[in-house]
Parts: structure tokens; C-alpha cells; sequence
């Protein structure tokens, strides 16, 4: 049975599947040319420093959360107030900071779209709605999205009780969730929550 | 005979007309509990007893009085607060979610939906024939992979052949040596030592040699080129991730925008890594058993970062912006990372070099419709030439675009 041949065979066989069975490259990253010249020496975000030189922040992160209660600040005061947009959104933005998550009347009654419902502004708000709501609220609204299937109780926007809600409610919902939905403040900058809520206002009288 | 089958046919169909005109009368009754019902309860309630977010509403007419139900749909929350004893049990069985108030409806237009809901008991028998049918799709389905099975085994034959015309060969070849493999002399000379004279024949022969050699020699120059050119090239790079995230299932299957977890990509220099709050978005629901998704839950209540591993490095001497290719030039995210949407784990598919951007700048075209920045430079452009307005012409070549 085990000729001379048949050994030669099996061993050839053997070390030609050692050869070509290579091991696992996936992980591997290869080789860096001067690695200096590729890992930042400047403080990246969303990196670690190198070396472990940030021993300030936990983990050696470099981005730290903003402090407590700090507003970002673009044109507060003079320049503001020129510009009718942006000074009505600074204005509703530090209006609506001053909500708490759980005060939806609040927002209810203070807070209105500085954004006009113009073709461009509604357009921008579909764009954002596509990137934002879609996967959960489905095309039209009517909670039909692939997601709800698994995440369920999405409602139907030009339902009875949701389609006559006003700016203040849904940019409220948006911000700081409402119901089964969490807040997505965090992902959604102000402005492009109000051209949602422009968008959102057409998909609650689409019958 | 005939004259009884007919009458039996007759009645038959009697029967069934009266049956059809019931059903037609009662489905009328229903219709507009049915649309309430479909546009303003169904996200939360079922019409089985199976628990969607709220309770399943089978038998709902039994189990509760009228009024007491449409008190409760005009107003859940006062009924609550007034301490109805089955209200606040409710509440407390559902995670204290709150149902939303419906004061708008009459007391009529909600029993039509209870009507709704008790027809659907009987009809629920029907949808059970539906699903036969529809299991049926899958195992269609599956064919594809069987068929991919049938080019496997046709492709493992195909190497079959293959090995037993490449033994043929070492056969004959080794019959063609002095030693006769099969004879009896041959089998007692043991191996190594029949590879070694050989080997010693082989290595007196001029021709041989300087054509190993010659072999030997392009080998290694081949290998060495082939690893110096890699240098630095992570193409193809997939490195295993603190939590298997599969893009192929979020970003392929249930269609997620990129920007829904990567809040920077149409925003700033880089796309940005969700923090967990964003998977929790979703995950608060959805999957909480897995013990991937788990994972994200240990790192939030020890309030410890996700420590993923960065698969495209693009070295710090070369400067990249997202918002200005995505946003300004209206590039899709697939156009330098490949079918994200079809990666189970991310691979790096652009090779990243100065050549593959520079190649990129010398063939698009600038995105300036209706942007105002490239007004001036496009008018100017045009005036000198008929070609369109290329990343190049406006510095997409010059060094110090990239590197400064």
C-alpha cells in the first residue's frame, strides 16, 4: 500500500498545502514606511496619542466632553442679529436649551421654525430625513421603515393624534425622543432639525 | 339522480351566497374601524394577543367593558392618575409607557375598531393558508446556493482530473529514470536516497543550473519589488473589531445612511466613529440578548470608550477632508471604500497611495453646479478652453493641497 511513490506523493502534498495555506493577513496592517511621517504628532480626534502621551484624559483619548451646561458659540451678539436666519435660529436654538427633555409643552409653545417652507429649505429637509428617519419612518411616514419591522411601535405621522402637531412637538421629538424614540440631538445639528420638522409637516398631510 | 344533485348545488350555493352577504354586510361595519385602526393603532397593538409595544387586542371586548375602554382611549393618563386599579396594572406590565391619547374619537368610531378587531379573530385562519405559501419562497430561494454547491463539486472534479494527469506525468517520468520505481530493487532503495541521486544528476547538467538560477533570480526580484511597492499600502487590510458590527447588515439589509452613526462625514475632516449612544438608538430594543450587543451596554454603565480599530490610515503628511469630497464634490462614500453595504467585516479597498488620489483629480470633473465659489473660476476656465473644469485645474495637483 505505502510504496516509495506513494509516500513521495503524500509528502510533496503536504508541504505544498503548508506552503499555500498562508496565515492570516486580515490583521495584518504590513509594513510602515517611516511611521513618524503617518501617526499624527498633533492631538487627533478619535485617536489615541501615541505612546500613551495624553495621561490627562481617561484611556488616552484626545476628545473630552464638552463642559455641563456650555453652549457652542458662533456669532452670539452683534453679528447675529444682521443676519435674519441665522439670528432667528441662535435664537431658537438657546431657547430650546433651555427645555428640559421632559418638558414638551415648553416647546410646545416657545419654539417656531425659523426656517421659511421654501422649495430649497423643504428639499434639504427630505435630504435629511432620507439620512436621519427613513430607515425607522419609512419613505412616506407612515412607520413602515425596515427598521420599525424589528424596533415596532413607529406611528404613522398623518395619523388622527400626530398630524396636526406643531413645529415646537416634533422638534422637541427629534431632540430629546419622545415615547419609544431616543433622543437624536447629539447626531442632527439645530438647523438641520428644523428642515426636518419643514419636511415632516408635508408628510403629515400626505393622505 | 341529476334533479337531487341540482338542488343540492342549488342549496349549496344559497348557502354561500347568505354567508358572502353577511361577510360583505359586516366587513361595510368594519371598514372604518379597520382604517383607524390600521393608521393609528396597529404600530403599537396587534389583533392577535401578540405584544407589539402594547398589549395584543384579541378578545380586548371581553375582556374589558365599552365605556371603560373609551374612556381609557380619550384619556389613558387620567385614567391612570385616578387609580383604576387595572389601568395602573397595565402600566406597570408595559415599562410605564404611556399610550397616546385619541380625545378626538366618538365613542361609535372606537367600537367600530373593536368590531374590527373581534372579526379578525375568524379571519385570522385564512392568513395561516397565505404563510404556507409563502414558505414556499425561501427553499426557492436556497436553489442559489445549491446551484453555487454543483460549480464547487464541478470545479473540485475539474482539480480531480487535474492531479491524476499531473500524476500520470510524475509516473511515467519516474519510469523513465534508471530505476525502475515499480521493480523490486527499485522499492527496497529508499526514498531520500533515489531524491538525492537524482538531485546529484540533475545538478552535473549546465543547462539546468543556469536555468535555476536564472529562475531563483527573477523569484526574488519579483518578491522584492512586490513587498517594496506594499510598503505602506494597507490595501485589504480587515481587522477583527472589539464588537462584530456587520455594515452588511445595517448599512446593506436595513439600509442605514451612513451618516444615521457617521455624523461627520458631510460635516468635517473625518466621517467620525458613533459614540454608543447612537447604537443605543436602535439597540435599547432591538437584540438585547446578543452578546455582542451587550458589549455596548458593559461600556456604557462602566462609562468605558469602544476601543474600534481604525481601518483606513491615511498618514498624517497627507491631509484629507470628508465634507470637502462628499458635501462639495458630491462623491458617494462607495467611491473610495468600496460595497460597504455588502462587507460582513470593513475591509480597506482603495489602495490610498498619492497615484490612486492624483489619478481621481486628473479625471472628475468639479462639482460646481450651483455654487457659487466656482462661479468666477469656471467663467475664466471657459474662456481659454473647451474642456470642462477638472479638480486639476483648480490645484488638485499642487503639493501643498495635501501637504503642508
Amino acid at each position: 500500500m505505502f510504496t516509495n511513490q506513494t509516500k513521495s506523493l503524500l509528502l510533496s502534498g503536504v508541504i505544498a498545502l503548508s506552503i499555500t495555506s498562508c496565515a492570516d493577513k486580515h490583521n495584518n496592517q504590513g509594513t510602515e514606511f517611516a511611521p513618524n511621517m503617518y501617526h499624527s504628532v498633533g492631538y487627533e480626534p478619535l485617536s489615541q496619542s501615541e505612546g500613551d502621551t495624553n495621561h490627562v484624559n481617561p484611556y488616552g483619548m484626545n476628545m473630552r466632553l464638552p463642559v455641563k451646561g456650555t453652549v457652542p458659540r458662533r456669532y452670539y451678539g452683534q453679528q447675529a442679529k444682521t443676519d435674519s436666519i441665522d439670528g432667528d435660529l441662535l435664537e431658537m436654538d438657546l431657547v430650546s436649551r433651555n427645555i428640559k427633555a421632559g418638558d414638551m409643552t415648553s416647546s410646545e409653545n416657545l419654539l417656531t421654525n425659523p426656517f421659511e417652507p421654501t422649495e430649497t429649505n423643504l428639499e434639504a429637509g427630505k435630504l435629511q430625513y432620507e439620512r436621519y428617519c427613513q430607515h425607522c419612518h419609512g419613505e412616506a411616514g407612515k412607520g413602515d421603515g425596515l427598521v420599525a419591522k424589528l424596533y415596532k411601535g413607529v406611528p404613522v405621522y398623518s395619523s388622527d393624534a400626530l398630524k396636526n402637531l406643531n413645529d415646537g412637538h416634533i422638534y422637541h421629538t427629534i431632540t430629546h425622543g419622545k415615547g419609544r424614540m431616543w433622543p437624536h440631538g447629539s447626531q442632527i445639528s439645530s438647523s438641520d432639525r428644523w428642515k426636518i420638522v419643514l419636511y415632516v409637516h408635508q408628510l403629515q398631510q400626505a393622505p | 339522480m341529476t334533479i337531487m344533485k341540482r338542488l343540492k348545488n342549488v342549496s349549496l350555493m344559497a348557502i354561500l351566497v347568505f354567508f358572502a352577504s353577511v361577510a360583505s354586510v359586516k366587513a361595510q361595519d368594519n371598514a372604518e374601524g379597520e382604517q383607524i385602526f390600521k393608521n393609528n393603532c396597529s404600530t403599537c397593538h396587534a389583533v392577535t394577543d401578540e405584544v407589539v409595544v402594547g398589549p395584543g387586542l384579541k378578545g380586548i371586548s371581553q375582556r374589558r367593558p365599552i365605556e371603560w375602554i373609551v374612556t381609557w382611549v380619550h384619556n389613558p393618563q387620567a385614567v391612570i392618575a385616578s387609580g383604576d386599579k387595572y389601568a395602573v396594572d397595565l402600566y406597570n406590565k408595559y415599562n410605564k409607557a404611556q399610550m397616546t391619547a385619541y380625545p378626538g374619537y366618538s365613542a361609535a368610531q372606537i367600537t367600530s375598531v373593536i368590531a374590527y378587531i373581534d372579526a379578525q379573530v375568524t379571519a385570522v385562519v385564512a392568513p395561516v393558508a397565505g404563510a404556507v405559501v409563502a414558505g414556499a419562497a425561501p427553499a426557492a430561494g436556497s436553489s442559489n446556493g445549491g446551484m453555487m454547491q454543483y460549480v464547487m463539486i464541478a470545479l473540485l472534479g475539474v482539480m480531480v482530473l487535474v492531479l491524476v494527469a499531473l500524476l500520470s506525468i510524475v509516473s511515467s517520468l519516474t519510469k523513465l529514470s534508471t530505476i525502475t520505481p515499480d521493480s523490486i530493487e527499485g522499492q527496497k532503495i529508499p526514498l531520500l536516497q533515489r531524491i538525492a541521486e537524482n538531485g546529484k544528476k540533475l545538478t552535473a547538467n549546465s543547462a539546468f543550473k543556469t536555468g535555476a538560477a536564472l529562475l531563483i533570480t527573477l523569484l526574488i526580484g519579483k518578491a522584492t519589488l512586490d513587498s517594496a511597492y506594499g510598503i505602506g499600502i494597507h490595501q485589504g487590510y480587515a481587522p477583527e473589531q472589539p464588537i462584530q458590527f456587520s455594515h452588511k447588515l445595517h448599512a446593506g439589509q436595513y439600509e442605514i445612511n451612513c451618516t444615521y452613526c457617521h455624523t461627520g462625514v458631510y460635516k468635517g475632516k473625518g466621517a467620525n466613529i458613533p459614540s454608543a449612544n447612537i447604537c443605543m438608538n436602535c439597540h435599547n430594543a432591538i437584540k438585547r440578548e446578543s452578546p455582542e450587543i451587550q458589549k455596548i451596554y458593559r461600556s456604557l454603565e462602566k462609562d468605558e470608550p469602544i476601543q474600534w480599530v481604525r481601518v483606513h490610515n491615511l498618514p498624517d503628511l497627507a491631509y484629507f477632508n470628508h465634507a470637502q469630497h462628499t458635501n462639495v464634490g458630491g462623491l458617494e462614500c462607495t467611491n473610495c471604500h468600496g460595497e460597504i453595504a455588502k462587507m460582513e467585516v470593513v475591509q480597506q479597498r482603495s489602495s490610498l497611495t498619492m497615484g490612486w488620489c492624483i489619478d481621481c483629480h486628473r479625471k472628475t470633473e468639479v462639482n460646481a453646479k450651483g455654487n457659487a465659489y466656482y462661479d468666477k473660476l469656471v467663467e475664466l476656465h471657459n474662456s481659454e478652453t473647451k474642456e470642462p473644469l477638472k479638480v486639476q485645474n483648480i490645484g488638485g495637483l499642487e503639493c501643498s493641497k495635501c501637504h503642508y
